[in-house]
């Protein structure tokens, strides 16, 4: 097998102390970059080189690093989780960056994601909006008999896909608005299309969106900017579901 | 009423009302767009439906429930964007866009602003002229003017914009959406915000002409 041939890059990376420091852009060479390294994989590399000077890393988030956990972030270029389509960021290969190229890299931006450190923000305001409804409270018991809950094929897998979310918060970063309604939707969706989210259905939704506007996010304007960088491809549609819970808990429910 | 009050300040709340506006103006947008093309029937044919909308006696409740829905899009328009403004106190250094944003949907806050500022002057010029006998006449006069002209024509730029996202938008506000017709939603909005930019933008660009 022949080796691909390495690749250089420049770096434009935010660099920010604490939640305190201004923060500011910091230059950075990577060189002699795999096409085949993840860009995750190349953050480490840099950070080596870094380390061996003596210099503090740039602090970033991962964790599954296979695209199914929602911990990395970033805006890569002015895109979250960078270009490509149905990625996360632990997901994006350096092939995608032509060699010599300046890549700008950016935490999620949003007053409800105060920043940590360099491109680590806190999206524990997620943790909360789910804490505030986002759940069922059934007697778990015995397993139920087959066909106890009735659900046709098409509606378990709009819950499926609904329920593909994790959480990673692009929504919010490619919101011009930093509105999180499409991970409040995927939410509110997943558990309102199935009979075991029924009892709560009117309470989760007036909860949830009570406690995303009380986390200071914005307010969707249908940009769309969430749908195309989602890397679980949630789509808009769960928005227009979650105006209708919204309505329907508002008018119709005891709530 | 803590439960009206609560919905209508709510995120979606404040939404629905933007929606429901919207839409309601753009009924309004077809009636006066009716009205306006009389102007190529001729002075007598104008000055005729004009007369006639006038002495109809439900022309000031409609003017008020006009105003008042003009007032709900502004003031609710002003209220989200301060929000939103808001929930991003740092921006981002470099911004691509990803393929949701479209021209109109990134401009609405500006293409509302300079529909305001034609609301303001559109509403002094006719509607509260000095001299209100032949109201072909002064619409004519009126765009003789190049300048106006040219200010109507570019206000009217700006409203098959704002409309182009805005009518979509309205319909998903309102929980409208199912692949069944949202592209023809879609669709139709394109060919609503162009019809209505061209129909209006039509008059001024024939009487300067004349």
């Amino acid at each position: 097998m022949t080796e691909k041939a390495k690749r250089n890059y420049t770096l434009k990376v935010w660099r920010q102390k604490d939640a305190h420091d201004a923060g500011r852009m910091a230059e950075y060479r990577a060189e002699g970059i795999s096409p085949d390294a993840s860009f995750l994989e190349m953050l480490d590399i840099v950070n080596e080189q870094l380390v061996r000077k003596g210099e503090d890393p740039i602090a970033f988030d991962s964790d599954c690093r296979e695209g199914i956990c929602g911990m990395c972030s970033c805006v890569i270029d002015g895109r979250a989780h960078g270009p490509g389509a149905a990625t996360a960021t632990c997901q994006l290969h350096m092939r995608a960056f032509e060699d010599g190229a300046t890549i700008v890299v950016e935490p999620f931006r949003a007053r409800a994601f105060p920043p940590v450190k360099d491109l680590v923000v806190d999206r524990s305001a997620f943790d909360r909006i789910i804490a505030s409804g986002g759940f069922v409270s059934v007697n778990v018991g015995s397993a139920p008999d087959g066909n106890t809950h009735l659900v046709p094929h098409p509606v378990a897998e709009k819950a499926m896909d609904a329920a593909a979310c994790i959480g990673c918060g692009a929504c919010v970063a490619a919101c011009p608005n930093a509105s999180a309604m499409l991970f409040v939707a995927a939410k509110i969706s997943q558990l309102s299309l199935l009979p075991q989210g029924q009892p709560e259905r009117a309470a989760r939704a007036l909860n949830m969106l009570k406690r995303m506007e009380d986390e200071d996010f914005g307010n969707c304007s249908n940009h769309g900017e969430c749908e195309a960088v989602c890397p679980k491809e949630i789509k808009l549609s769960n928005i227009a579901r979650t105006n209708r819970e919204f309505i329907r808990a508002s008018v119709c429910s005891d709530e | 009423m803590g439960w009206l009050f609560r919905t209508l300040n709510s995120s979606i709340g404040k939404k629905v009302q933007m929606a429901l506006s919207g839409l309601l103006l753009c009924g309004f947008l077809v009636t006066h767009l009716a009205g306006n093309l009389f102007l190529y029937g001729g002075r007598e044919m104008f000055n005729h439906y004009a007369k006639a909308l006038e002495e109809n006696p439900l022309l000031p409740a409609a003017e008020i429930g006009l105003l008042l829905l003009f007032l709900l899009h502004i003031a609710t328009a002003l209220r989200v964007t301060y929000g939103n403004k808001r929930a991003r106190p740092v921006a981002y250094a470099k911004t691509a866009c990803a393929g949701g944003k479209t021209i109109g949907s990134a401009t609405m806050v500006f293409s509302g602003l300079l529909l305001l500022a034609f609301l303001i002057v559109h509403v002094k010029t006719f509607r509260f002229a000095p001299d209100r006998s032949d109201l072909y006449a002064m619409v004519m006069a009126a765009f003789q003017n190049k300048l106006y002209a040219g200010f109507y024509v570019a206000a009217m730029a700006a409203l098959g914009l704002h409309l182009s996202h805005g009518f979509w938008s309205g319909f998903q506000t309102l929980g409208a959406d199912h692949p069944k017709y949202t592209p023809w939603i879609k669709r139709l909005g394109l060919a609503f915000a162009a019809a209505v930019a061209f129909g209006f933008a039509s008059i001024p660009i024939w009487a300067s002409l004349r």
